[in-house]
């Protein structure tokens, strides 16, 4: 059987499919899209992908597909070329399948908008420029795809254009991922500069010791567009999309792209310890920042994206641990029941006519069954429960953790970050399901339509599955540590069942309590570090400070003014004033004296 | 003193006291100003002649030139 022919064409075929909708517009004014036609196309690109997926799981036919040229300069080429490997299959197959759920709740959640059909194309651009990014074979394709996300999550942030803050979400979701680019130019740049190829074939097999720099640009770009600790203010921000957008862009496939980049170009770390252990680092601090910051949040959106962050953190450790197979596995598992925690938070907030404070939500377990059903499934798979899918990512990245030569601090605040999983997942699920309600008494609930509850049962039974399927259908990368002593094979066990019985004592405690009492933990934890009031207004203060000093008070002020053409000119007065008062005039004595020298000169010769 | 040096030691002491004491007219002076001049250009001509100075021969026009710039 010809499986590189089958590979290929079935592979343009899905890419093909997904473009449809973008491309038919444009050749006949009779053919409009539709949101029903957009999830029509993604649903059977989703469809037909799972040809290429079940190929390469059963053959293992890697393959690069390289088409047209882009001749820049004659040494330099960029083919415009596609890589379908394990990474690219499995995502292509993820996102479709991801993405169609979550279009096929939009078209629900937003029915109410004006504007529905441009809003479906925006995620449909999105989705097909991060495919791009996915498949990239060099580095400049996959610059296209970074750059297109960026975009797409910019334009769709700022949806509701009518709010300031989604404007400034928006704007700081860019600002963000800029900083970030500059550490992917600045490797590009490099790569370009030393190795003459931006193709990952050329670059990838460097055993020998690459030099630190293009590592940390990669390493700043992934901190910019994973939201890693120094960059991830915007992440939480970017809440302030619609919950599709949530779901589709900060949860499942935007904020991985940074996180794929590191794995896509993971052999050029391998033997670069200083990188590696600064992804480890970076990642630790981020996992636990992000779950501390979780714990105290009152907005379902706010909490599930402070739990995107700790996950993405979660892949960094991996990233540095040096298993980007692991990291993979993760990204896909991680896609599922996150999607899932978004689109049933959606579900709730339009259920209780745009409530999004767990205070005011409480007893919608018999209310809203399916929704919360889903939601306590979503949350266990987070938390790692025993052969969920989060179980088969999570758990081997702990084992690995604890078996590894590494950084103790790391490992401590990763285990941390943990039991803090547990802890805010069932805070939120105890303060949304369980106890009396406390909403007001008029709310518009009803689930009982299949646009919402197919997709969400859709994406829980992937979260249920996921992980036992593509475990074990892979092959791994490396070997999987199979001896260790007992309380290190159960320590994300022990750690997530402690992190539950925490918040089980907690919120019996805290039952009653109208109002928390400050202390110094809580308003760290609830004013997110203190991160976002420092940084954002220190640095454009300081920034236009020195520049005020600069231009206006050096260089008018002073040079023009005190030193220049005006100083010069007040020097004189002064030493005209000064002179003055000598010059008394009295010339008849001065004329009396010349004579007598005179008449004395005379008198002498 | 020889018949040079004494006309023109004289020229000077006399232009001297009456630059210090006609005082009505400004132009007298002035007057008096230049004689002074002319007689310091007579001496400093015969300078170099009596005492085999040749170097010297410069000095009568930079003061011309120096009294000139004062004067003027």
């Amino acid at each position: 059987m010809k499986t590189t022919l089958l590979l290929n064409t079935s592979m343009l075929l899905t890419l093909l499919l997904i473009l449809t909708p973008m491309l038919l517009p444009l050749l006949s004014k009779k053919l409009q899209n539709s949101p029903t036609t957009i999830i029509q196309a993604t649903k059977a690109a989703f469809l037909t992908s799972l040809v290429p997926t079940m190929l390469f799981l059963f053959t293992g036919t890697d393959n690069i597909t390289s088409y047209w040229e882009w001749s820049l300069i004659t040494n330099f080429k960029i083919p415009l070329s596609l890589k379908i490997d394990q990474y690219s299959t499995l995502f292509l197959s993820t996102a479709l399948f991801v993405t169609w759920s979550i279009l096929q709740f939009a078209s629900w959640y937003m029915i109410a908008d004006p504007h529905i059909t441009k809003f479906f194309s925006y995620l449909l651009t999105f989705l097909i420029a991060m495919l791009i990014l996915t498949t990239a074979n060099n580095m400049f394709l996959l610059f296209i795809g970074w750059e297109g996300v960026g975009i797409m999550s910019f334009l769709l942030i700022g949806w509701w254009q009518g709010r300031t803050e989604a404007n400034t979400a928006a704007l700081q979701a860019v600002l963000y991922n800029r900083i970030g680019d500059i550490g992917l130019i600045l490797s590009m740049a490099w790569l370009a500069s030393t190795t003459n190829s931006w193709d990952m074939q050329q670059l990838l097999p460097n055993t020998t010791e690459t030099s630190t720099l293009p590592l940390l640009g990669l390493i700043l770009a992934a901190t910019g567009k994973s939201a890693q600790f120094g960059l991830h203010p915007w992440l939480p921000a970017a809440m302030e999309g619609p919950t599709p957008v949530s779901a589709l862009l900060h949860s499942s496939t935007m904020v991985v792209a940074g996180i794929f980049l590191l794995i896509r170009t993971h052999p050029l770390f391998t033997n670069n310890q200083i990188a590696l252990t600064l992804c480890l680092c970076l990642g630790a601090l981020s996992t636990l920042f992000a779950a501390t910051c979780a714990l105290t949040q009152n907005d379902i959106k706010k909490i599930i994206a402070f739990s995107t962050s700790s996950q993405l953190g979660l892949m960094m450790v991996t990233i540095g641990l040096n298993l980007p197979q692991l990291a993979f596995l993760h990204i896909s598992t991680h896609a599922f029941f996150k999607a899932m925690l978004f689109l049933c938070s959606g579900s709730i907030i339009h259920n209780l006519n745009g409530e999004q404070d767990i205070r005011k939500m409480g007893g919608l377990q018999k209310m809203l069954p399916t929704t919360t059903s889903c939601l306590t499934i979503g949350n266990l798979a987070l938390m790692g429960t025993p052969f969920l899918a989060g179980f088969y990512s999570k758990d081997l990245i702990i084992e690995n953790l604890n078996t590894s030569h590494l950084n103790a601090w790391a490992l401590s605040l990763t285990l941390m970050a943990t039991a803090f999983t547990a802890t805010y997942s069932l805070r939120m699920t105890i303060l949304i399901q369980t106890g009396q309600t406390r909403m007001s008494p008029i709310t518009p609930m009803n689930e009982n339509n299949p646009t919402i509850i197919n997709p969400i049962t859709r994406l829980a039974l992937g979260s249920i599955i996921t992980g036992l399927l593509i475990t074990t259908y892979i092959t791994p990368m490396h070997t999987t540590p199979t001896t260790m002593p007992t309380y290190i094979k159960s320590a994300a066990m022990l750690l997530t069942i402690s992190g539950i019985i925490l918040a089980i004592e907690l919120s019996n405690m805290t039952h009653t309590l109208t109002q928390p009492k400050q202390n110094t933990l809580l308003n760290f934890s609830s004013s997110l570090g203190y991160f976002n009031p420092l940084t954002h207004r220190l640095s454009s203060l300081s920034l236009l400070n020195t520049g005020q000093k600069i231009s206006s008070h050096l260089i008018d002020l002073s040079w023009y003014k005190k030193m220049g053409p005006e100083g010069l000119a007040a020097m004189q007065l002064t030493a005209t004033k000064t002179s003055t008062p000598f010059h008394t005039g009295l010339i008849k004595t001065y004329l009396g004296s010349f004579a007598l020298s005179i008449i004395l000169l005379l008198l002498i010769h | 003193m020889s018949l040079l040096h004494l006309s023109f030691y004289s020229t000077f002491a006399i232009s001297s006291l009456g630059l210090a004491f006609h005082r009505a007219h400004l132009i007298s002076a002035l007057l008096c100003l230049e004689s002074i001049i002319l007689s310091i250009y007579i001496a400093l001509s015969t300078l170099p002649i009596e005492n085999q100075t040749p170097s010297l021969t410069l000095m009568p026009i930079l003061i011309l030139a120096f009294s000139a710039c004062e004067a003027g």
